[in-house]
C-alpha cells in the first residue's frame, strides 16, 4: 500500500508538470482555436532563464544559507521572462498572420518553436546543464520507500495554488468572462465591446508565464535540463490537453493530473517501456466514449 | 538582345567554372574526409568531442606535409543524434562529393546512413556505433568501424558478474539498437552462469528514453532486490536513473555499458550517486600511454584545455587516421582501392592502437576493461576480486 501511495504521489508530481503546460495549450486553443507549437519551446526557455537566474544570484544570497530565496526568485524571473517572450511571440509570429487563415497559423507556429529552441541551444550550448544541488533545497522526509522532498510538496501545493488562482480568474472575474466570452464567439462578443485585443495578449502572458514556472520546478526536481526538454512535455501536455477536453481550462488540469498518475502506476506495475503506449491508449479509448474529452469542450448554451 | 547577352554571360560562366573544375582535378590539393556527428541533439556533448577530435587528428597530418601532398579539410554534417537526420546528414555530403567519411555516433544513428553511403559506393568509418549488426547483419563493403562490437563488452559483463559473485542481476535497456543489442547478449552470455545455478536474472526490461522522471522503475527495481545492475545505455538516462535510485534508498552495485561513462553522467547524477558505479569500456582516453597518444592529447588540450570526455571522439581521430593510412597505401583517394586497403592494412599506429580491419569492417583487437567512479567524480581501473 506504501508503494502505491508513493507512486500516487509522484503521478501528482508529473502530473502536475502536465497540467501546467496544459493550461497554455488549452487558453490559447480555446480562445484562437491555434495549437501553440511554441509553447514546450517556451517552457524550455523557462527551465533555462531559472537556471541561470539561480546560477548567476548564487553568490548574492549564499549568506542567507536559505536555497528558497534563490529558487523564489528563479521562478519569478522565469514566469515574468517566458511571459514577456510569450507576448513577442504572438505579436511576431501569429499577429501578422491571422488573416491569413489557419494553416499559414500553424506552419507560423512550427517555425517559431524551431527558432526558439535554437536559440537556446546556441545561448546555453548543446551540451546538458544541472541545476547545482547545493542551490536547490534537499531537505526530504521519510525513508527510501516513501519519500517526499520539501521541494517535491512545494511543487504540488504551489501548482495547486496557481491552477486554482487560474480556474479563479476564469470563473470569476469580469474579465475571465471577457476571455470565456471570447472563446465562445469572437464576433459577438467584439460586437458586446470585448476588446479581442486584450484578450489575445492575456492569455499569452498568462499560458507562457505558466509554462516558465514549470520549466523551473522540473529543472530543480530533476536537476537536469537540456534544450530538446521540451519536446516530451509539450506531447504529454498537448496529450492531457485533449484528454480533459481542449479549451476547457479545468479539464486541462485534470487530464494533466490524471495522465501523470496513470503513466506512473503503469510504470510501476507494468513496465516503464510501455508506459507512453499506455497513456495514448487510455486516450484513444476515452475519445471513443467521449469525443470532446473527459469534461468537453465549452459550447455556448442554448437558451 | 537582352536574351543574347544572356546567353552569352551564362556560356562564359560555364566554361569558366568548367575551366575551374578542370584545374582543379588536376592538381588536387585538399583531401576532404566528411564527419557526420550529433552536433545538436541529445548526444551534442558527444558530437562536439568528435568534432574536435577528428579536426585534431586532421590537423596533425597537416602539420607532417598532410597526405599524398594534400591537405585534409573535414567537412562536417550534423545528424542531431537521430536516425531520420542521419540520412539527411549523408545525403548532404553525398552531394557535396565527398568519398570518405567518418560517422557516426549510436548505432541506431548511423545505420541509415551506412546503407546511403554504401550504396553511393562512399567509404563510412564509424566511431561510435558498437551494435553487432551494424556488421554482422549483412556485408557492407565500404562501412568500417575503430570502436569495438557489442559482443566483446557483453562476454565481458559476464566474467564481472561472475568475479563480483552477483546472485540477483537486473538488465536493463532503452530499446534503442546498441541498448537492446548489448542487453540481450549480455542475457545469453550469462545463461552459462544461471544455468549452473550461480546467478539468476531477476529483471529484464526496457525504459523510455527522454522522460525525466524514472521513479516508478526504481522502486520496482527496488523491491527485487538486485545485487547487481546494469545499464546498457546512454550517458543522460543512466545519469537520472543512479541519481534518483540512490535518492531512494537502492543501493546495489550498478555497471554502467560503454556508452556511460562520460563526464555529463558525473554532472547529471552528481559525485555522490555515481561513487562506486562499474562502467564497462574500451580503454578511456585519459588511460591511453602510447606516444601517439600523447602527442593527439597533449596537442587537444593545449587548444580545448581538457581532453575528450569519451573513447568514442577518440575513435573518430583514429578513423581519420585510419583512413589517411589507407589512402596513403593505396595510392589513391578512390573509394575501391581504399576500402581494399582498409582490409589490408598493418602496421598502421593509431592513438587507440594498431588499426587493423577485418573482412567485415570491424577493428580487431579491442580490449574491454573496468572501471570505477571515486567520491571526486574521477574514473580510475577497477580489479576484479
Amino acid at each position: 500500500m506504501t508503494a502505491f501511495f508513493a507512486q500516487l504521489l509522484n503521478g501528482l508530481t508529473i502530473g502536475s508538470f502536465y497540467a501546467l503546460v496544459a493550461l497554455g495549450y488549452s487558453m490559447v486553443f480555446g480562445v484562437m482555436k491555434l495549437i501553440n507549437f511554441a509553447h514546450g519551446d517556451l517552457f524550455t526557455l523557462g527551465a533555462y532563464l531559472g537556471f541561470s537566474c539561480l546560477v548567476g544570484t548564487a553568490s548574492w544570497f549564499a549568506g542567507l544559507g536559505n536555497p528558497w530565496v534563490g529558487i523564489a526568485l528563479s521562478l519569478g524571473v522565469a514566469a515574468v521572462g517566458v511571459a514577456a517572450a510569450g507576448l513577442i511571440v504572438e505579436n511576431l509570429a501569429y499577429r501578422p498572420v491571422y488573416r491569413a487563415g489557419r494553416l499559414p497559423l500553424v506552419v507560423s507556429a512550427l517555425g517559431i518553436s524551431i527558432v526558439i529552441q535554437n536559440s537556446v541551444m546556441v545561448i546555453w550550448g548543446p551540451r546538458y546543464q544541472s541545476f547545482p544541488t547545493e542551490l536547490v533545497p534537499q531537505l526530504s522526509f521519510g525513508n527510501g520507500d516513501f519519500r517526499i522532498t520539501a521541494l517535491q510538496i512545494f511543487i504540488l501545493v504551489f501548482s495547486l495554488v496557481l491552477m486554482g488562482a487560474v480556474w479563479f480568474v476564469i470563473e470569476r472575474t469580469s474579465f475571465g468572462i471577457a476571455v470565456r466570452a471570447a472563446a465562445l464567439d469572437r464576433e459577438t462578443a467584439t460586437l458586446l465591446g470585448i476588446n479581442y485585443r486584450s484578450v489575445v495578449r492575456f492569455i499569452f502572458i498568462l499560458g507562457p508565464g505558466l509554462g516558465g514556472i514549470a520549466g523551473v520546478m522540473v529543472g530543480a526536481h530533476y536537476g537536469r535540463i537540456s534544450f530538446t526538454m521540451g519536446w516530451v512535455y509539450a506531447l504529454k501536455a498537448f496529450t492531457a490537453t485533449i484528454l480533459g477536453g481542449i479549451g476547457n481550462i479545468p479539464g486541462a488540469m485534470i487530464g494533466g493530473l490524471l495522465l501523470g498518475v496513470l503513466e506512473n502506476l503503469f510504470s510501476y506495475y507494468v513496465s516503464d517501456s510501455w508506459s507512453d503506449i499506455f497513456a495514448t491508449l487510455v486516450l484513444i479509448v476515452v475519445l471513443v466514449f467521449r469525443p470532446t474529452g473527459l469534461l468537453g469542450e465549452r459550447k455556448a448554451d442554448k437558451v | 538582345m537582352k536574351r543574347i547577352a544572356t546567353i552569352v554571360t551564362l556560356a562564359l560562366l560555364n566554361s569558366l567554372l568548367a575551366f575551374a573544375g578542370g584545374a582543379k582535378e588536376a592538381a588536387p590539393k585538399e583531401l576532404v574526409i566528411g564527419l557526420q556527428a550529433p552536433i545538436s541533439g541529445a548526444y551534442a556533448a558527444e558530437g562536439q568531442w568528435a568534432r574536435q577530435s577528428a579536426e585534431m587528428a586532421a590537423s596533425l597530418i597537416n602539420a607532417k606535409g598532410g597526405v599524398l601532398g594534400m591537405q585534409i579539410k573535414i567537412e562536417l554534417a550534423d545528424d542531431a543524434g537521430n536516425p531520420k537526420d542521419s540520412a539527411l546528414a549523408a545525403q548532404k555530403l553525398i552531394s557535396k562529393g565527398v568519398k570518405l567519411v567518418v560517422g557516426s555516433y549510436g548505432s541506431g544513428i548511423t545505420i541509415p546512413a551506412a546503407d546511403l553511403y554504401d550504396a553511393k559506393g562512399v567509404i563510412s568509418v564509424g566511431y561510435g556505433c558498437t551494435a553487432v549488426r551494424l556488421t554482422m547483419e549483412k556485408q557492407r563493403p565500404y562501412f568500417f568501424r575503430t570502436c569495438g562490437r557489442d559482443d566483446t563488452q557483453s562476454a565481458f559483463f559476464a566474467k564481472v558478474v561472475e568475479g563480483m559473485g552477483a546472485k540477483r542481476v537486473a538488465i536493463m535497456h532503452d530499446n534503442s539498437d546498441y541498448g537492446k543489442g548489448v542487453a540481450v547478449d549480455a542475457k545469453r552470455f550469462l545463461e552459462p552462469l544461471v544455468a549452473a545455478g550461480k546467478t539468476e536474472i531477476i529483471y529484464y526490461d526496457a525504459i523510455t528514453p527522454g522522460n525525466t522522471d524514472y521513479n516508478a522503475t526504481v522502486q520496482k527495481l527496488k523491491t527485487l532486490k538486485p545485487d547487481l545492475w546494469f545499464y546498457t545505455s546512454y550517458y543522460s538516462e543512466a545519469g537520472l536513473l543512479i541519481k534518483q535510485a540512490r535518492q531512494a534508498g537502492l543501493d546495489c552495485l550498478f555497471v554502467g555499458s560503454n556508452a556511460v561513462p562520460n563526464p555529463e553522467f558525473v554532472k547529471i547524477a552528481g559525485n555522490a550517486a555515481v561513487k562506486g558505479t562499474l562502467m564497462l569500456n574500451e580503454p578511456m582516453p585519459q588511460f591511453l600511454s602510447t606516444p601517439e597518444a600523447s602527442e593527439f592529447l597533449d596537442a587537444y588540450k593545449a587548444k580545448y584545455s581538457e581532453i575528450p570526455g569519451s573513447i568514442w571522439a577518440v575513435y573518430a581521430a583514429d578513423a581519420v587516421n585510419a583512413l589517411v593510412a589507407a589512402v596513403k597505401v593505396a595510392n589513391s583517394t578512390d573509394p575501391v582501392a581504399v576500402s581494399a586497403a582498409m582490409r589490408a592494412l598493418s602496421g598502421a599506429k593509431g592513438i587507440t592502437g594498431e588499426l587493423m580491419f577485418d573482412e567485415r569492417g570491424d577493428r580487431k583487437n579491442v580490449p574491454y576493461q573496468l572501471y570505477a567512479y571515486d567520491e571526486a567524480g574521477e574514473l580510475s581501473p577497477y580489479a576484479l576480486p
